[in-house]
């Protein structure tokens, strides 16, 4: 009788369902910082997509989007009114908000064109990471033996290189190199010397949380019912694990950004077009005639992107980990 | 007690001797401490990787400029007198010359010695011989050296084309036999050599000025084999101390060299410009020089003010910071810190070359010219050299003889992107489709370079032409450009010798890839003409063909013309001797340094520093 009133009270007491990550998102509305960040990181992004729409239909000549239309004379200071002859002959009073770079093209515009630069880059890079360090990770977690041993080195070897020395060296390689007939220059050469070379960390992740889950109830219950190892592993163990993926992911985007800037400033990135990191470099030299502004409007871009992707990756990573989770 | 009081005087002997040695070691120290600082050092910035120091094989001006302060060639340029005068260096005096101006005797000076190097026997430097000279130029003969200069002797010297020939037949450089007689090039004894040529040769002197033909000691040769490159041996007044690839090089005086004095004659405003003020006193003034690898300017422009380089040249970015552009004289700062400008004309031309030879851009004259019009290259000066430097017109720069100076009055190097649109809808029409991406090499990877990329990307997509930038190294740029493998390249020179034929014959057809023709350019008339006047000594007929050989270059398009150089250098006060040459090399020699005056710069920008506090 006892028995039957505490599973009364129990069923009682449960509360309507809620996933994972119905319950993370919840909690991350009530974070307005967190919320903050996101609406910044949605803006970056839409700024990127509209960069690369531009460019995909043909609406370069579109105002903003338009980055190497000479806007005014060389090195104007933000803010500062200049006189402008046209194209059509007509003079007109302009400012630049950022003012403008030594051909004389808007500041602002090879800003926000940055954006489709380094979120090209990032997002690239973290598909190829994610593509090469999920699977690994998983395989050498759950078969082990010959197989984890041989991960394990590979991981091994490739961490004992420094990060960015490492991504320089695969950038060189990569470079000016033709595969499958696609031609390999600036950022293409870019994030696939990223995502080759940064998918330790996913993988030695992925790796260690599969070993801990792979003798849990759920597992030994999916191979009581005669699952193979394969649908194991991609359809119980990698969805339960997927949260993780996606904290590292928001927290190794911010990375993947500055890498780009590192190397578009030490030259192996994109050449062409304008990106922060290239905009950095250039406006090392110019300093020195007081030209301030190309230098401090990639900074602030760079920065603004990176505390939001950190803000908001803490903030998922609070609300998604179990461990982690406060109301 | 006693004991101890034994102990205590043995403690305080050891003390004393302790403290005395080490008094002796710091005053020691602090000697050489002041020697070094008493030390003449020459610091100079080189601006790119040096290629290669065998001096059969030196093209480019850096390369060159290091070079020639190792080998002598036979003659030189008197250092101070305008317009250049070639004086004797390793010869005895000016060459005898035969009527019909084909055979050359020339004697040498005896008592020159290479400098000391493990290559020969005990490590001492034997004396010069005209053997020496005899075996330079059959090196650069020689087919398996793959000399890069062999076009200055094609066809020149009897004998020696089928010397040429003789050595295909065998493997490898060391393996020819040397002691083949060539008629035309011959060690009549030790101290006389005799050149016989196929034909006038009026330019031989100024070829015999450059480092180019300096002599090569063959043990040096067979002792380093390939390594012969970083290991120079020559009679010059500096030898190699130090070469670190990329980094740096050290020059130290070569302690076997004659006694040479400066010279005490010059141009008229050389004694007011103290270029007069060492007439007379024994060369070189430096015990050393370092020249330190910077491939950007703004580093070198910081060390350049600490004063940890002695000159430099002036670049867009430091410009207004260095020169008063009303007056073209330095600013108050740089005076303040008593730095001084030298400006001067240096005949160079700088160019976007075209690859005669791509299947895009060789059969396409309207693409080329139309990519002519497309640059406008008033803005480049405006932009990248302060609008200073001049306009290139044409090809010949000024300063050189045949320079044509109606030449501004043609439009080679007009700017009309209209006119560049219609005529790249010519171009279409014989490419057959729209024209694909072109490509172009820039050497140099610096700020500068990637500026100099994106103007010519958006002068060029103002008409609608892609362009892709390839930013390479000085060695990877000259190796590509020499195998013809660039589509389009970034590049300049200046004339070796005062003779617009020396920079004419980049276009002649014999002359492609290592020999200078870089454009790949093949026209029979212009190679006909040249012909016709390389045989000739200068007169108006002369002039005349030059500058018609110009016209029919210029009439192809194989490169856009940009500009011709001004060159604005800036010097510390301690730095003296510093005339510019526009074809003189070998001018370490002369410059001196005054470490006093180097010593107390610190101590004057504290003072400025504080002046401004």
């Amino acid at each position: 009788m006892n028995k039957i009133q505490s599973t009364n009270l129990i069923t009682e007491e449960i509360l309507p369902g809620r996933s994972l990550w119905a319950d993370g998102i919840r909690r991350l509305r009530k974070r307005p910082l967190a919320m903050i960040c996101f609406v910044i990181m949605i803006l970056y992004g839409g700024l990127a997509v509209f960069e690369f729409a531009a460019e995909l239909a043909g609406w370069e000549k579109a105002s903003v989007a338009h980055w190497n239309e000479i806007t005014g004379p060389s090195y104007q200071k933000p803010f500062a009114p200049y006189e402008w002859i046209k194209e059509d002959g007509s003079k007109q009073i302009r400012r630049e908000w950022f003012g403008t770079d030594f051909l004389g093209r808007s500041t602002f515009r090879r800003t926000l064109y940055g954006a489709k630069t380094s979120i090209t880059v990032a997002l690239c890079a973290s598909l190829i990471s994610l593509a090469i360090g999920v699977p690994l990770g998983a395989i050498a977690g759950y078969f082990r033996g010959w197989i984890d041993d041989l991960v394990l080195w590979v991981l091994s070897t490739l961490d004992t290189i420094p990060y960015i020395v490492l991504i320089m060296a695969f950038a060189v390689i990569l470079r000016e190199r033709t595969v499958f007939g696609l031609h390999l220059r600036g950022i293409t050469a870019v994030y696939l010397a990223m995502g080759l070379t940064s998918w330790v960390g996913i993988c030695r992740l992925i790796r260690g949380e599969i070993i801990k889950r792979k003798e849990s109830e759920y597992v030994l219950a999916a191979r009581a019912t005669g699952c193979s190892n394969r649908r194991i592993i991609f359809r119980h163990l990698l969805p339960n694990v997927f949260h993780i993926i996606i904290i590292n992911l928001s927290l190794r985007f911010v990375g993947f950004i500055h890498a780009e800037v590192i190397l578009s400033f030490l030259g192996l990135g994109e050449t062409d077009k304008p990106s922060w990191g290239a905009m950095i470099d250039s406006a090392r030299a110019e300093l020195a005639r007081d030209v301030w502004w190309e230098m401090t409007a990639a900074t602030a871009a760079i920065f603004l992107l990176s505390l939001a992707l950190n803000l908001f990756g803490d903030a998922l990573r609070d609300c998604l980990d179990p461990k982690l989770r406060v109301d | 007690m006693k004991k101890i009081f034994r102990i205590f005087n043995c403690l305080s002997v050891s003390a004393l001797i302790v403290g005395f040695g080490g008094l002796l070691f710091c005053i020691s120290c602090g000697k050489q401490d002041s020697d070094k600082e008493r030390q003449k050092v020459i610091r100079l910035p080189m601006l790119t990787k040096i290629q290669t120091l065998d001096c059969g094989n030196l093209t480019d001006v850096y390369s060159i400029s290091i070079a020639s302060q190792i080998f002598e060639p036979l003659y030189d340029y008197h250092y101070l007198k305008r317009p250049y005068e070639i004086v004797p260096l390793t010869a005895e005096g000016m060459p005898e010359i035969s009527e019909d101006h084909l055979v050359y005797t020339i004697r040498i000076k005896k008592g020159i010695y290479f400098q000391d190097d493990p290559c020969f026997p005990e490590g001492k430097g034997r004396e010069l011989k005209a053997d020496d000279f005899v075996y330079a130029i059959k090196r650069i003969a020689n087919i398996k050296f793959v000399s890069q200069r062999w076009v200055d002797w094609n066809g020149r010297v009897v004998g020696l084309d089928e010397f040429r020939e003789f050595t295909k037949s065998f493997d490898k450089e060391l393996d020819v036999d040397y002691s083949v007689e060539v008629e035309g090039l011959k060690a009549l004894n030790d101290y006389t050599l005799q050149l016989k040529l196929v034909k006038p040769w009026p330019q031989l002197q100024w070829n015999l000025a450059t480092v180019v033909t300096s002599p090569v000691a063959r043990e040096a040769v067979e002792y380093y084999d390939k390594e012969i490159m970083y290991h120079p041996v020559g009679t010059g007044p500096y030898k190699l101390k130090i070469w670190q690839q990329g980094f740096f090089i050290e020059l130290e005086r070569n302690e076997k060299w004659r006694t040479e004095v400066y010279p005490s004659e010059g141009e008229p405003a050389d004694l007011e410009q103290g270029y007069l003020a060492d007439a007379g006193k024994p060369i070189p003034f430096a015990d050393r020089a370092v020249y330190r690898v910077i491939e950007e300017f703004q580093p070198a422009w910081l060390m350049f003010l600490r004063g940890e380089l002695d000159v430099m040249q002036v670049f867009k970015d430091n410009f207004s910071q260095a020169v008063d552009p009303a007056t073209l004289t330095a600013t108050a700062e740089m005076k303040d810190r008593g730095i001084r400008l030298i400006i001067y004309d240096d005949p160079s031309i700088f160019w976007v070359g075209f690859n005669m030879q791509d299947p895009t851009l060789g059969k396409n004259p309207p693409l080329r010219k139309a990519i002519s019009r497309a640059i406008n290259r008033q803005a480049a000066v405006d932009l990248f050299f302060n609008g200073i430097h001049k306009i290139a017109y044409g090809y010949l720069p000024p300063g050189l003889e045949e320079y044509d100076p109606s030449i501004v009055h043609t439009d080679y190097s007009k700017y009309d992107p209209d006119e560049a649109r219609l005529l790249l809808r010519e171009a279409e029409a014989i490419h057959g489709s729209s024209i694909p991406s072109l490509t172009m090499a820039i050497p140099g990877t610096g700020n500068l370079d990637r500026q100099m990329g994106q103007f010519m990307q958006k002068y060029l997509a103002d008409v609608g032409l892609d362009l892709k930038i390839e930013y390479m190294d000085w060695p990877t740029y000259l190796d590509e450009l020499n195998k013809g493998k660039l589509q389009m390249f970034f590049s300049g020179a200046s004339p070796s010798i005062p003779d617009s034929l020396d920079m004419l014959l980049a276009f002649c057809s014999w002359n492609w890839g290592y020999g200078g023709n870089h454009f790949f350019y093949s026209n029979p008339e212009f190679d006909a003409l040249f012909r016709k006047a390389e045989v000739m000594f200068p007169s108006p007929q002369r002039t005349a063909i030059c500058r018609k050989l110009e016209r029919i270059m210029l009439e192809d398009y194989p490169a856009a013309f940009i500009n011709h150089r001004v060159a604005i250098t800036i010097v510390h006060d301690w730095y003296r001797n510093a005339k510019p040459s526009a074809f003189s090399y070998n001018t370490l020699k002369y410059r001196s340094v005054d470490p006093d005056k180097r010593n107390a710069y610190k101590d004057l920008l504290k003072e400025l520093k504080k002046k401004k506090k």
